[in-house]
């Protein structure tokens, strides 16, 4: 194969590495925002709540970080169409998105209840929007998006807002909303004792139920959807722009790479084995376990989206023919490499000093320490 | 087609963020070393009133940093939301310094600033110590990617224009990273943040001195503080005369800008310190000179010229009339990419391509533009001159004044009396502004001066644009201004509140009250040595 | 007065300073200079601080010599 049609997989693999490491770390703290009112009670129990995560939520944001410039660095022809194409949601997901910081920063500086109240709601709305806003991105590359190019590659989009807000699209982010909410109600498993793990069990479970329901409903749907095939155009590895090529609609086509290769139905498979699993290892007790868990249910996810998908990234649904693949809206071959390098040197080097950072602030949150530590949030 | 009107309001609303976003991003990048320094002196010395300072000055920092943080994120989704075009032509060279960022010194910030927050207790004092520094390390490393980024829409090099892909593609890494011009902003960008940091330190100690409040803590403070401006200062200062003589060869129409350079004139040239520039006319209305000053400024030496705007807009036409053809058949190849008589042509006009672009703007089929419409067009190569003339002017004025107030704060501080210049103390804490304001106008200059281009020579400003209604612009505005205004307000109140506290209450970061005693007892023991 | 010189002087030592520098920089290699530089500045601050320490117990120690308390 072509050098440089393998580095276009390498990075579509990457990217897909990226989005599950956004999904779980980042998901895992949009859940616990999203919980946050219901595990605790108490402005003292939502504190143990928050300062669970407190330690490193600046640290998992940054995958969020990471996944839009690896996208901008990779496929730049899709983050510039899909971020300007988007652009109400955008907006909705960058103004939730940053009131996070502030939240965790500011919210326990102040005594006052209606202080802490007003953070605390931001912090559920920017828990829970991102992540819905997350998933149905992702219901809407299913359907493909509005959008076309001119001569020198200006996309124009077409469609509305409330276009986006389609069914499947609506599924998708309910999906990725309970699998986060999943995810923080382990972690607050992980960090706290007595009523707040009591109550954050509880969301485990019921989340876990949700996920496998939505996710079984979720590929029955994709069966019987039209799905986009590439019928001509450059071959792989050649250098092109979406403006050379055909694409015809089929009806059940986003099955076709399951259908040619059957092992590909271990990820899906391995999708819900991680939700399944998850739910007894929360039943259990075994929280730490079950956040594992909760990974590898996310990669199931996304892995069976990109599988599903492939080569296709964002279809253009009012002109097919030119729908963004993996082969036409890369970068080049030199920046391709470089990136690979990079990644090869800092994305394990990283994970090594986030897990070593975990290790260092590991143990239960209790409540008398976050009452007398000042720099608790 | 491009509505003008959409891509002014995108213009607006990137530098109203991006100027927001600016008011955080220096004092990160120097109280973050302020930080280390001070904390280096507690692991060296042990004496725990340093520990105390770290912490104290690290609540006030965390306070800044969160808003850095949240506004920074607002950046990175806007190349592609408002900016579409110009994030897929440039991207595959702009894309890469952004996501190395991420991965290479954001991660190492955000991840080691929770240790450094929730670390005091379950960290050694060298462990710690090492954290500390790599968020300041991390925090610095993030602006250099930001800024390599930067410098290639200012000096646009490592990357050449493929007519296959239509976009802009890297030619060679290296030479993207050691941009010259990256080189000297990255510099002086840092050490503006280091000058930032100490002034915030120095002007919020001098308040406590006047008041008569943690003296301790705020004679060492103020003390550290004015050392490390005063040599930053020293160090922004070369850095901003190496970025003029760097961009003056690179962005001749930013340098004419800056000085109110209306007309080319032989060597030596004379300075103007102060003028009054008409953009209509094309003269400065009045005018104070100093002979020979601008030739040693700009060329370092007496002999050197910069070409004035007269004859740089004749250069414009030239390039122009250059990179027509290259537009027309850079279209041809678009339709049909085998034919080899339009990609010849396109080679041997591409060097003006960005020229050829910047008349589509006037004429949408350039083959048919007009000389008038070229004129407008090579016209729109300067950029508005009395803002950037006026900017540039403010922030050197600033950074002089900076320079003589931290040599004098110096000379009080060895003297160990500072307590007693009250009236020093007093234009300390009025200082505190005066560096935010020069960042800002450091970044007005900048990215002003780069008009009418989003990457200088290749890729005018109103092609780069996304192609919204104004109705989303409108939208997207109103939403950043109120969503902003009420941040900066919680902002101000809790840096103000946590400043009217003062660190009394900020020693338990150690891990709470079963330390207060003995640290307390220790202080006083320590004090008590110190009378 | 005394302070005035002082400032004139140091004021004079930073312009020469700066205009060495310019003159030996131009297209100087400016990120290792950063490394070198900021490394400096960071520990002459902590130096400084230690400094102030050293200048209180000295004072304090002329002091008690002074009256005879030692």
């Amino acid at each position: 194969m072509e050098t440089y049609a393998l580095l276009q997989i390498t990075w579509w693999l990457l990217l897909g590495v990226l989005l599950i490491g956004l999904a779980v770390m980042v998901g895992m703290d949009m859940g616990v925002g999203t919980i946050l009112r219901y595990v605790g009670r108490t402005d003292l129990e939502r504190r143990v709540a928050l300062n669970i995560i407190g330690p490193h939520w600046e640290g998992n944001q940054v995958w969020f970080v990471l996944g839009g410039g690896a996208v901008f660095a990779a496929f730049p022809l899709i983050y510039a169409t899909a971020f300007s194409g988007f652009y109400v949601v955008m907006m909705l997901l960058l103004w939730s998105m940053i009131m996070r910081p502030l939240g965790f920063e500011y919210r326990s500086k102040l005594p006052s209840e209606a202080w802490r109240n007003t953070w605390d709601w931001a912090l559920l709305v920017s828990g829970l929007v991102p992540m819905v806003v997350f998933g149905a991105a992702f219901g809407n590359l299913f359907h493909g998006a509005p959008f076309q190019f001119s001569w020198n590659l200006t996309s124009t989009y077409t469609g509305s807002f409330l276009g986006l807000l389609n069914p499947f699209a609506i599924l998708c982010g309910l999906l990725s909303a309970a699998l986060s909410v999943f995810m923080g109600a382990v972690t607050v498993m992980n960090g706290a004792e007595g009523v707040i793990h009591a109550r954050a069990r509880t969301l485990a479970r019921v989340s876990s139920v949700l996920a496998i329901v939505l996710f079984a409903i979720g590929g029955f749907w994709v069966r019987g959807m039209q799905g986009f095939v590439l019928t001509s155009g450059p071959a792989a590895g050649i250098a092109q722009t979406p403006l050379q090529q055909n694409v015809s609609l089929l009806d059940g086509a986003w099955f076709a790479n399951f259908h040619a290769y059957p092992v590909l139905w271990l990820v899906p498979a391995l999708g819900f084995a991680g939700m399944l699993l998850g739910l007894l290892a929360a039943g259990a007790r075994r929280s730490h376990l079950a956040w594992w868990l909760g990974a590898v249910a996310w990669l199931g996810v996304i892995g069976t989206a990109g599988t599903a998908l492939f080569p296709f990234l964002l279809p253009s649904s009012s002109t097919p023919a030119q729908s963004l693949t993996v082969w036409n809206s890369s970068s080049s071959q030199l920046t391709l490499t470089w990136m690979v390098g990079f990644a090869a040197v800092f994305v394990p080097l990283v994970v090594w000093y986030t897990s070593w950072a975990f290790y260092v602030m590991r143990g239960k949150v209790k409540a008398e320490h976050v009452s007398a530590d000042e720099h608790a949030y | 087609m491009h509505d003008i009107n959409v891509v002014d309001l995108s213009r607006l609303q990137f530098a109203l963020t991006a100027l927001y976003h600016f008011l955080f991003v220096p004092l990160t990048l120097g109280l973050s070393f302020l930080l280390a320094a001070m904390e280096t002196v507690y692991v060296t010395t042990g004496k725990p009133i340093y520990r105390e300072i770290t912490q104290f000055w690290s609540k006030l920092f965390l306070i800044n940093f969160a808003l850095g943080v949240a506004t920074g994120l607002t950046m990175e989704f806007e190349f592609g939301t408002n900016w579409s075009f110009y994030s897929s032509f440039v991207g595959d060279i702009f894309g890469a310094p952004l996501a190395i960022e991420g991965l290479m010194a954001f991660f190492l910030e955000a991840t080691f600033i929770g240790l450094m927050v929730f670390g005091w207790k379950r960290l050694k004092r060298g462990q710690h110590l090492a954290v500390t520094y790599m968020v300041a390390f991390g925090s610095n490393l993030s602006a250099l990617w930001i800024l390599i980024a930067n410098s290639f829409m200012q000096t646009p090099t490592g990357a050449s224009f493929n007519p296959v892909t239509m976009r802009m593609e890297l030619s060679s890494l290296t030479e993207l990273i050691f941009n010259h011009d990256a080189q000297a902003k990255f510099v002086h960008t840092s050490i503006a943040g280091y000058v930032t940091g100490a002034i915030f330190v120095a002007g919020v100690s001098a308040w406590y001195l006047l008041k008569r409040r943690h003296v301790e803590l705020a004679r060492r403070s103020f003390r550290m503080a004015v050392l490390f401006g005063v040599l930053a200062t020293a160090g922004v200062i070369t850095l901003g005369d190496a970025l003029g003589f760097i961009g003056g060869q690179a962005q001749p129409t930013k340098l004419a800008a800056m000085e109110g350079l209306w007309k080319s004139e032989p060597a030596p040239m004379p300075f103007n310190l102060v003028a009054f520039p008409s953009q209509k006319d094309q003269v400065n209305r009045g005018q104070l000179q100093v002979p020979y000053a601008l030739s040693l400024l700009v060329t370092h030496s007496m002999d050197g010229t910069v070409p004035g705007v007269d004859r740089l807009q004749q250069d414009a036409i030239a390039r122009i009339r250059n990179g027509i053809p290259a537009v027309a058949a850079l279209q041809s190849l678009s339709a049909a990419p085998g034919d080899a008589f339009a990609l010849a042509t396109f080679h041997a006009h591409e060097k003006d391509l960005g020229y050829g672009f910047l008349v589509q703007r006037y004429a949408a089929d350039v083959t048919q533009a007009t000389d008038a419409q070229i004129a407008t067009a090579a016209r729109d190569t300067i950029p508005q001159v009395a803002p950037i003339f006026w900017s540039f002017r403010v922030m050197v004025l600033m950074g002089l004044l900076m320079l003589a107030y931290f040599v004098l704060a110096v000379i009080y501080s060895m003297r160990n009396n500072i307590e007693h210049q009250r009236w020093f103390l007093k234009i300390a804490v009025w200082m505190i502004p005066v560096p935010f304001l020069a960042c800002e106008m450091g970044w007005l200059v900048a990215e002003l001066g780069r008009q009418p281009w989003t990457v200088y020579g290749m890729l005018p400003t109103w092609m780069s644009a996304s192609t919204h209604g104004v109705g989303y612009m409108i939208f997207s505005l109103i939403g950043f201004v109120g969503l902003y205004t009420a941040f900066i307000v919680a902002e101000m109140y809790l840096m103000v509140r946590a400043i009217r506290i003062g660190p009394d209450q900020s020693h338990s970061g150690e891990g709470a009250g079963l330390l207060t005693d003995t640290s307390q007892a220790a202080r006083l023991a320590g004090y008590a040595q110190e009378a | 007065m005394k302070t005035f010189l002082q400032f004139i002087l140091f004021m004079a030592m930073a312009a020469v300073v700066i205009l060495m520098a310019i003159v030996l920089g131009e297209l100087g290699a400016w990120y290792f200079a950063w490394l070198v530089g900021t490394g400096m500045i960071v520990l002459i601050t902590a130096a400084g601080g230690a400094l102030l320490d050293a200048q209180d117990e000295h004072a304090a120690h002329a002091a008690s010599i002074k009256t005879g308390d030692a």
